[in-house]
């Protein structure tokens, strides 16, 4: 009997300890003062991700003030810097158990997620009903709310945005003999699909036959794991997303011509071997230190570059580097560059034990005007993302950020498409064992595709 | 005899008793050891990942372990854990820590304690400086200290070494931490061996060799198995270091690395509990299976056996 009730204890424990995570924290908030979360992932020079909160806060108090009514709105902003996949996890958990933030910033494509699993909550039917909220969401760039849409409705609020350029160190094409005509045609040559992928490898190959660069820094792609790489998929026509079907697409043909460029750049000996995996600090001061040839990464390093490595000394970089498009892998395309807009997502009452959710609205509206973003557009380099900030002096005086814009007519966005992360993995591990030479590019994609049918099934279109 | 045998059955503990004497111990291992399974178990039956949460999952029967059993992938995970837990367990965490505890046995005291110390230092080191020191031994010119003092003077092709070498590395950087388990444990083994025993096999002519063989081992054989065991186990279910250094690049995503990938660290933030679960499951079969076997074979029923000594 007693062997029994022991047994019947144990195989009850775990549904006590499942069901503790359905309880609600119960939160008791005080009439008078309302405390409002907000996380976000940034580094030092992207702190007002999270502390936008704070002089948007300091106008809701004054406006609840002139209201008449007794509430004190408190915000805790939070951001850290650790890698993505922790502080999503970190998120999920907090969410899961009552206890996440009340604003949380993170990437679009977890709008789908997260909204399934009931973290977040929707903020309007439409965009044209989200517009009509407040006069700062009417501000935001039109285009922009495509990426916080999921199922019809509208679930986040833009932050910012970025292009995801190709950079090129100008002073090293002129040691090539490259003129200053020529090299300031260079974007428009990539624009217009006049200089493919294929020109960067035989450029860059020619920059190490003419000893301007070592052997190995002619084309320094970005070192980890990331959505960029899916630029150059989409250079050779690739598509990710069919927005009709709503499914994930996978093109066998793009997905091959993309693995045979990886493992070109390394076999033409314009990347080192075994690359992939190399240290950020490592990747930053080659490049920022005018190392290499060409080199993928996003606006946003140009700050990190012109702080943590050039003391300040913006005028290094405008001497030494260039930018454009992405080039196309098919001559007369035109190149393309990834836009991964941050946004901003309203937690669920029961996500974060706080029923406020009028007010949280509000502060978002608050933190979402041209004062405050174009602060962190400057300080981090992204991209402004309201119609406001493009006639506003100071967004519009930094040069850096003025000469990409441009880039956003050429953009296209990642799918708000909840299997988008196991696609993700799939090809780019798909990828790394192309470029690292374990596969010939036709076995990884062979590989790729059978994964993809039983990782994903229906819901991936193989072409 | 008889009335021996009564008196011993009167002072023989009653149920009680020995229940409450092992209820600590029982409930540790309950909540901490038996409870996980069983959770790790459940889930690995339901489709949990961030698309559900924790509430709206769905039960999947054993489609888990189906998608495991024909995913390609997964050989290549299996097959390097296998490789990665037989050379570290061999060349590390049992040969090395055998080799380190025998000569610092076998010198002056002080040097022996000296060099033990010098192999906790991997150990005690806090994981991430321990493996940056290894990153960047191994990094690409012009960064790593292998590239600028051996690769580039000789005149050879510099590389990332982490890369071109990961098995190699993933091996050494937990070889390294590895082997001071075993070499504390057989040290003490091996300065509990009675000293007449080995004056005895000096004076008998005795090689170090057969020493060895006939004397050190033997009389470790217990220590053997229980480091055997542990450390087995420990490497199967061990990640961090990999994590830290190649996060299962190049080919270094040991089952228990993948698992931890799938459920708990997804680049998109999709986390598979259910199927990283189904993983973490397997890991736990294996290490029930190996634990039993390693049991068996070790004849562990004899080392509990009731002293001989006494029953006569």
């Amino acid at each position: 009997m007693k062997r029994l009730s022991l047994l019947i204890f144990l195989l009850a424990l775990p549904a006590f300890i499942f069901a503790g995570g359905q309880k609600e924290a119960a939160k008791t908030t005080g009439p008078q003062t309302v405390t409002i979360t907000v996380w976000a992932k940034a580094n030092n020079v992207e702190h007002w991700r999270a502390d936008a909160a704070v002089p948007a806060a300091k106008a809701l108090n004054e406006e609840l003030k002139k209201e008449g009514k007794n509430i004190t709105v408190v915000v805790k902003p939070i951001y850290d810097n650790t890698p993505w996949g922790q502080y999503k996890n970190k998120f999920t958990m907090a969410a899961d158990a009552g206890e996440g933030p009340d604003i949380i910033c993170s990437g679009h494509e977890d709008v789908p997620v997260w909204a399934q699993a009931g973290y977040i909550m929707p903020l309007a039917d439409s965009v044209s009903q989200v517009q009509g909220m407040y006069p700062q969401f009417k501000d935001v760039i039109d285009s922009l709310w495509n990426a916080t849409k999921w199922h019809g409705k509208v679930w986040a609020v833009p932050q910012d945005t970025e292009a995801r350029p190709m950079f090129f160190s100008k002073t090293n094409l002129k040691k090539m003999g490259w003129t200053d005509a020529q090299i300031k045609a260079l974007p428009e040559k990539i624009n217009s699909g006049q200089f493919t992928l294929a020109d960067l490898i035989k450029t860059a190959q020619e920059a190490i036959k003419k000893g301007v660069v070592k052997p190995g820094f002619g084309f320094w792609h970005r070192p980890k794991r990331g959505g960029d790489f899916i630029q150059f998929y989409v250079s050779y026509g690739g598509k990710v997303y069919d927005p009709d079907k709503d499914k994930l697409i996978l093109d066998k043909n793009a997905l091959l011509k993309w693995y045979q460029f990886q493992r070109k750049v390394v076999t033409s000996g314009i990347t080192p071997k075994n690359y992939i995996g190399t240290e950020w600090k490592i990747w930053h001061d080659t490049v920022s230190h005018n190392k290499a040839l060409f080199w993928n990464g996003g606006i946003w390093q140009w700050a990190d570059w012109k702080t943590n490595y050039l003391n300040g000394d913006e005028s290094i970089l405008f001497k030494n580097v260039g930018y454009a498009l992405i080039p196309s892998g098919i001559r007369g395309k035109e190149g393309n560059t990834l836009s991964h807009p941050l946004v901003y997502m309203v937690t669920t009452e029961k996500a974060s034990g706080n029923k406020y959710r009028d007010l949280v609205i509000r502060l978002l509206a608050l933190m979402t005007t041209k004062e405050i973003n174009t602060k962190h557009a400057l300080e981090s380099t992204h991209l402004g993302i309201l119609k406001s900030q493009m006639q506003y002096k100071p967004y519009l005086d930094a040069k850096f950020l003025s000469s990409v814009t441009y880039m956003l007519k050429h953009n296209w966005y990642q799918p708000n498409d909840s299997y988008y992360g196991q696609w993700f993995d799939t090809v780019w591990k798909g990828m790394s064992d192309a470029e690292n030479g374990t596969k010939t590019p036709q076995a990884a994609v062979d590989l790729v595709v059978k994964e993809m049918k039983i990782e994903l099934g229906d819901n991936v279109i193989i072409k | 005899m008889g009335k021996e045998t009564e008196e011993i059955k009167k002072i023989k503990p009653g149920r009680p008793d020995w229940f409450w004497f092992l209820f600590p111990s029982l409930l540790l291992i309950v909540l901490f050891f038996f409870l996980p399974v069983v959770i790790t178990l459940i889930i690995s039956g339901t489709n949990m990942s961030s698309n559900t949460g924790f509430h709206a999952w769905k039960w999947v029967g054993f489609d888990n372990f189906r998608k495991i059993a024909i995913l390609p992938e997964t050989a290549g995970h299996f097959w390097l854990t296998v490789k990665y837990v037989a050379v570290t367990l061999a060349f590390f965490n049992i040969g090395m820590a055998l080799v380190v505890s025998i000569i610092t046995t076998h010198i002056s005291r002080g040097t022996g304690f000296f060099f033990r110390a010098l192999w906790l230092l991997p150990r005690i080191t806090p994981t991430v400086t321990y493996i940056l020191m290894w990153k960047f031994l191994g990094a690409n010119a012009p960064y790593g200290v292998f590239n600028q003092l051996i690769i580039q003077p000789l005149g050879l092709e510099p590389q990332n070494w982490v890369a071109a070498a990961s098995f190699l590395f993933i091996v050494l950087v937990n070889g390294y931490i590895g082997a001071s388990f075993g070499m504390i444990i057989f040290t003490s083994a091996i300065e509990s061996i009675p000293k007449d025993i080995t004056i005895a096999s000096l004076v008998d002519g005795a090689s170090m060799l057969q020493r060895i063989r006939y004397i050190i081992l033997p009389y470790i054989k217990w220590p053997l198995l229980f480091v055997t065991t542990y450390q087995t186990l420990s490497l199967m279910t061990s990640f961090e270091q990999i994590m830290v250094l190649t996060d299962g690049q190049f080919n270094t995503e040991v089952w228990s690395l993948w698992a931890y990938h799938r459920a708990l660290q997804n680049y998109w933030g999709n986390f598979q509990w259910g199927f990283g679960n189904a993983l973490a499951a397997v890991l736990v079969v294996i290490g029930i299976i190996l634990g039993i076997v390693y049991l068996r074979y070790f004849k562990f029923n004899e080392l509990v056996q009731e002293p001989k000594i006494e029953s006569l």
